[in-house]
């Protein structure tokens, strides 16, 4: 009796043990960052609207500042799935040997929409790109993923970006007082610090990245091959819930308003002044990655030097990719 | 009148930091350097918000484990470092090149090792508090006299006992000067090693507002974090006071509120 008591305790802790990994792998390691990236928020925020969240799935987020230290965390096995700009993925398999693939898209930039623009004062003398010749220019990050087409811009305007101009990092969240106080000439500007920045007035935009190209994809979602090829249907789950909550984030603004105002800690009064409107991002309405645009991008960041050449097709994996319904 | 300004001192060095402060603001009239007004009526809708409660306290548990790890971790290697030269030997060079290294500066490494959770904030606090405490706790082992462990031994204690009720009491004084600096150490490490990577915590706050350009919660969370600090440091005092007093000088310049 002792013994098969003992027999039937060691099966279950082997059961135990052998179940012990497969649900292990039932949770995503997922990196976000702010802003824009509102299909993530609404699951953060509002799980029991996907039905395969918390049930066939777990997501264990981590906050991040940018999307630079996510992609080491990617390429160090940090993370299995993280919000990435085309550069700073780019980066990460050019320098860090990280291999991954693009599964979702959160924002572009859509023709008649935001782009990403440098402000100067209205009374500056700066009307051209050209101007900008020894000004002092600030930029949200050196060697970020705006400065590609910044940097093409410069260049058709017969600047030497390593030259001509002082390019100094400004943060956006202060960009605008950066500008209004002198420290900067020119300054990149991006919501909601634009919308605020244009209702107090005395700014005027120079020049906008769309200018170099048109839908330059801002962000996206990005997850580690190995993991993919691991666990397909975990991540086909994952994929699925960010096109579901693109969907609702786009059909329900106002619910959408709150979900943000949830996630940045800012009031509601603040985001309704950008936030799916004329003056935001793009959003595609299934999180679509657009694949042909951020070839563009890659091309543009070879031209400039940032990057060796590379084809966007190894970033695409087969079947997993939005929109999953 | 030097009774009653006493234990105002403080009260009134807050109230002209205070003033300084405000009409700084409003002299320079830049968005990013709210009024001290402005930044002290932010402080009630973070203190009464129930998640951003939630993230402080999930930073000060961090910073208790991670101090509560580097004490039991540093106040026994800074003896034996004090009482043996060649731990001493083979330790205070390993020391000496880790002291000026910003802990925080690890974070990105420490996160590629050991992930994105807990244990990477954790450890970053747990070196912050460490080296003062193991330095401080070094020197008060050294300093004992060795007069009185001539006579623990004479007395029949072996070293481990020597050790324990000798030289530990007698350079308590010494490391609860450590503990002092590691408290600070350990809100200062708890705050820059959510700065990369977090899931919640005071630094997510802290750091979210300064990504949305929200500076009065900037500054509000600034005010809380050093308000934590002072806190700390009160009931930090009130505790060593206690443990030390047979050793208390006469005269002591106040460094704190406590």
């Amino acid at each position: 009796m002792r013994t098969k008591l003992m027999l039937a305790a060691w099966a279950a802790i082997a059961l135990g043990s052998s179940a012990a990994p497969a649900l292990a792998q039932q949770t995503i390691r997922v990196g976000w960052t702010i802003p824009a990236e509102e299909s993530k928020y609404w699951m953060m925020k509002r799980p029991t609207e996907f039905p395969d969240l918390g049930k066939t799935y777990n997501i264990e987020w981590t906050q991040f500042q940018g999307t630079a230290p996510m992609t080491q965390a990617l390429a160090a096995g940090a993370l299995d799935c993280a919000t990435q700009a085309p550069l700073s993925l780019s980066n990460g398999v050019v320098g860090g040997g990280l291999k991954a693939y693009i599964v979702a898209q959160h924002v572009y930039e859509k023709p008649g929409g935001f782009s990403v623009y440098w402000a100067v004062k209205d009374d500056s003398p700066i009307k051209t790109i050209a101007d900008l010749k020894g000004k002092t220019v600030g930029i949200s990050v050196i060697g970020g993923g705006t400065q590609g087409p910044f940097n093409m811009l410069l260049k058709q305007a017969g600047l030497d970006p390593a030259k001509d101009i002082k390019l100094v990092e400004v943060g956006f969240a202060v960009s605008e007082d950066a500008l209004r106080q002198g420290r900067v000439d020119a300054v990149n500007m991006n919501q909601p610090f634009a919308a605020r920045a244009e209702a107090k007035g005395g700014t005027r935009k120079l020049f906008q990245l769309s200018e170099a190209m048109p839908n330059i994809v801002h962000i996206l979602e990005a997850c580690r091959a190995d993991f993919v090829d691991k666990n397909p249907e975990l991540v086909k789950a994952y994929v699925r819930d960010i096109t579901a909550g693109m969907k609702k984030a786009l059909a329900n603004r106002d619910e959408t308003l709150k979900v943000v105002s949830e996630v940045m800690k800012a009031p509601v009064a603040v985001i309704d002044t950008y936030l799916l409107k004329d003056n935001d991002f793009g959003r595609d309405p299934v999180a679509a990655p657009n694949f042909p645009a951020i070839q563009k991008m890659l091309d543009i960041y070879a031209e400039t030097g940032m990057l060796p050449k590379l084809d966007v097709a190894q970033f695409k994996h087969p079947t997993i990719v939005a929109p999953i319904q | 009148m030097n009774a009653l300004l006493k234990p105002l001192a403080p009260v009134l060095a807050c109230c002209g930091l205070l003033a300084a402060w405000q009409l700084a603001s409003l002299g320079l009239k830049n968005d990013s350097f709210p009024t001290a007004l402005d930044s002290l009526r932010a402080i009630p809708p973070i203190l009464t918000d129930k998640e951003s409660l939630i993230n402080i306290l999930a930073s000060l548990r961090r910073m208790a484990i991670g101090f509560a790890l580097a004490l039991s971790f540093a106040i026994p290697l800074g003896l034996l470092m004090g009482r043996s030269r060649s731990m001493a030997a083979f330790f205070n060079p390993l020391l000496m090149l880790i002291y000026p290294v910003p802990k925080a500066a690890l974070m990105p490494i420490i996160m590629l090792w050991l992930g994105v959770g807990d244990i990477s904030k954790t450890l970053v606090i747990f070196l912050g508090v460490s080296l003062p405490v193991i330095y401080h706790s070094f020197e008060g082992a050294k300093a004992v006299e060795e007069k009185m462990l001539w006579s623990g031994a004479a007395m029949g204690l072996s070293p481990g006992e020597r050790l324990l009720r000798i030289v530990l009491p007698a350079a308590l004084p010494e490391i609860l000067t450590g503990c002092r600096t590691g408290i600070v150490l350990a809100l200062i490490t708890m705050v820059t090693s959510e700065m990369i990577a977090r899931q919640s915590g005071a630094g997510n706050i802290l750091f979210n507002a300064l990504d949305m350009g929200q500076y009065d919660t900037v500054f509000a969370m600034i005010i809380i974090i050093g308000a934590m600090g002072i806190c700390l440091d009160a009931a930090f005092e009130v505790i060593r006071r206690w443990l030390v007093r047979w050793s208390e000088p006469q005269f002591d310049m106040p460094l704190s509120f406590s």
